[in-house]
């Protein structure tokens, strides 16, 4: 065998094993979508035939419904909330060089890799000493859950806003106010509209992050009042039937569209 | 009248910090805050009929240290964690390989592939193996179907439904991680190294897996991390009989009401991973100084 043919079956090796980690990666998925058209309520293989009538129940389904509302609120709110926080510490961050400044910026990012259940215990028995210090009915309040939610979505924030800032030309700035422009009046007309995807896709991801978090939230939920994964997640303990998998399905295309949407605006492969 | 340009950083110190300070109290107060308090909480006693009385004591640290049930979940945890990571690593390298290297115009929806499974979320994913792995599933349907067995294997509520379902959880993470360090090493150095003579194996050994050694220590500690972690897959996939960390904390908190040992088994799981992530930088640190 010659060397450049041993070469390009090493690279067919390399492209096989690839494909089947994405395979792997994607099947989960894959499944979910089948089952979700499923005719026959139980999951068994091969389907009985095939049917959309699970996305009518999906969204007939009480639980789902309320933990979609829920989810949403307290997506958008906390995505509201980490970009007002966040996006002015990334711009102090990246341009000016601030004591503490290093340790700042791990501070932010470190609710990213504090595992979910630590941070659902810790948060749980900070709200307990809230309530009782304060007498505000804190615990499992939708206040106190978009509070946990906003702290997870600072990192995505301040990992996306800063990524942005770094290849901006500053001159350009200089420019403008050499020209006559105040510092707000820079900021609005030149550095707001350089910065916007990183903004975008901060919000995108920020809001993603909390529509799906489930091991946080799972701690910081009230009696009757749950987000959708945690809605997911307790129909499962009980049975898995097409209709639970057409939620999710529900789930999947709108965070799918969502990303798509933001690649337009920052290339995913430069962030994540 | 102009307003003088912003002299070069420094001058605006003040304001920095008045941008900076809104989030960083946030987190300060809302992530420090909280886990102090945890750890307060570790400390204190719980008395069956009395709920959670104020102590200072390390009883709960001790129990958890001395009871074979609760070591045995911590061992298993770390069991499943190990496997987990090792078979990511493996199955990971390849994938984030060739995504760090490919021309192709798809590249951007390869990423989106990999991204997608890890926001759409645990239960979503794990409700995916729970369709495949039933009894009736399309696993057994097909290799019943195929004449390959003819009773159905027993996946779900198995060890090896949640090393399943945790791999396909982790491996984004460990995809991502490398992908971003390869994609920093120069092509050149590849070529360089086959120019001179070395097989793939070679140039893998000696010139790749050296460069990308960050990037795998970094994606190894955070699959680690996670899986020791992993709440959503154990409890579909394992069933209840199937006890990890995660679980197991979450018993303590919402159906035991024990706070006290709830949080102290949660503060061993959080000091894992704290020393588990400096030890690494420090070992990546020493070596790449």
């Amino acid at each position: 065998m010659s060397a450049s043919s041993r070469l390009s079956l090493g690279r067919l090796a390399l492209n096989g094993a690839a494909g089947l980690a994405l395979l792997y990666i994607l099947l989960p998925l894959v499944f979910v979508t089948w089952l979700a058209f499923f005719r026959q309520e139980i999951p068994s293989f091969p389907p009985e035939g095939y049917s959309v009538k699970w996305f009518t129940a999906a969204a007939n389904n009480q639980p789902f419904i309320n933990g979609f509302l829920l989810s949403l609120q307290v997506g958008v709110a906390a995505t509201l909330l980490g970009l007002l926080v966040g996006v002015p510490a990334s711009l102090a961050l990246v341009r000016h060089r601030i004591v503490l400044g290093p340790l700042f910026n791990t501070l932010l990012l470190l609710p990213l890799v504090m595992p979910g259940i630590v941070l659902g215990t810790a948060i749980y028995v900070f709200q307990i000493e809230t309530e009782i210090a304060t007498g505000l009915p804190v615990m499992g309040s939708q206040g106190g859950l978009i509070g946990a939610h906003t702290l997870v979505v600072i990192p995505w924030v301040v990992r996306l806003v800063t990524a942005s800032l770094v290849g901006f030309d500053r001159t350009i700035e200089e420019a403008a106010q050499n020209l006559g422009a105040g510092p707000f009046t820079t900021f609005r007309r030149v550095t707001l509209p350089s910065i916007r995807p990183g903004i975008v896709a901060a919000g995108l991801f920020g809001f993603v992050t909390s529509f799906g978090n489930l091991e946080m939230s799972l701690f910081l939920v009230g009696p009757g009042r749950t987000t959708l994964p945690i809605a997911i997640l307790q129909y499962l303990e009980w049975k898995i039937d097409p209709t639970v998998a057409a939620a999710s399905l529900i789930q999947i295309v709108l965070i799918a569209v969502a990303m798509i949407v933001t690649d337009r605006y920052v290339k995913l492969s430069r962030v994540v | 009248m102009s307003t003088a340009p912003e002299p070069v950083a420094g001058a605006r110190t003040g304001l920095a910090g008045l941008l900076v300070m809104p989030a960083t109290l946030f987190v300060a107060i809302g992530l420090l805050g909280p886990i102090a308090i945890l750890f307060r909480y570790s400390l204190n006693q719980f008395i069956p009929g009395q709920f959670m009385v104020d102590g200072l004591t390390i009883e709960n640290y001790v129990k958890f240290f001395t009871d074979a049930y609760y070591l045995n979940v911590l061992a298993r945890t770390v069991k499943v964690a190990v496997i987990c990571t090792v078979a990511c690593l493996i199955m990971g390298f390849p994938l984030a390989y060739v995504l760090a290297r490919t021309q192709s115009r798809f590249k951007n929806l390869l990423i989106i592939s990999v991204v997608l499974p890890l926001f759409v979320g645990n239960a979503v994913r794990a409700a995916g193996w729970m369709t495949a792995f039933g009894s009736r599933g399309a696993l057994n349907a097909s290799l019943m179907g195929l004449g390959v067995i003819d009773q159905p294997l027993e996946i779900m509520y198995t060890e090896n439904a949640v090393l399943i379902g945790i791999i396909a959880v982790n491996l984004p993470f460990m995809v991502l991680t490398l992908q971003s360090v390869i994609e920093g090493i120069p092509r050149n150095v590849e070529e360089a190294a086959f120019s001179l003579g070395a097989g793939p194996a070679a140039m893998f050994r000696r010139v790749l897996w050296p460069l990308a050694l960050p990037g795998i220590l970094a994606g190894t500690i955070l699959t680690f991390i996670l899986a020791m972690n992993a709440y959503a897959t154990p409890v579909l996939l394992g069933g209840p009989k199937f006890q990890m960390m995660g679980p197991l904390v979450y018993g303590q908190f919402a159906q035991q009401n024990n706070w006290p040992f709830g949080g102290a088994i949660s503060f061993i799981l959080m000091t894992a991973t704290i020393v588990l992530t400096v030890a690494a930088h420090l070992i990546v640190q020493r070596r790449y100084r």
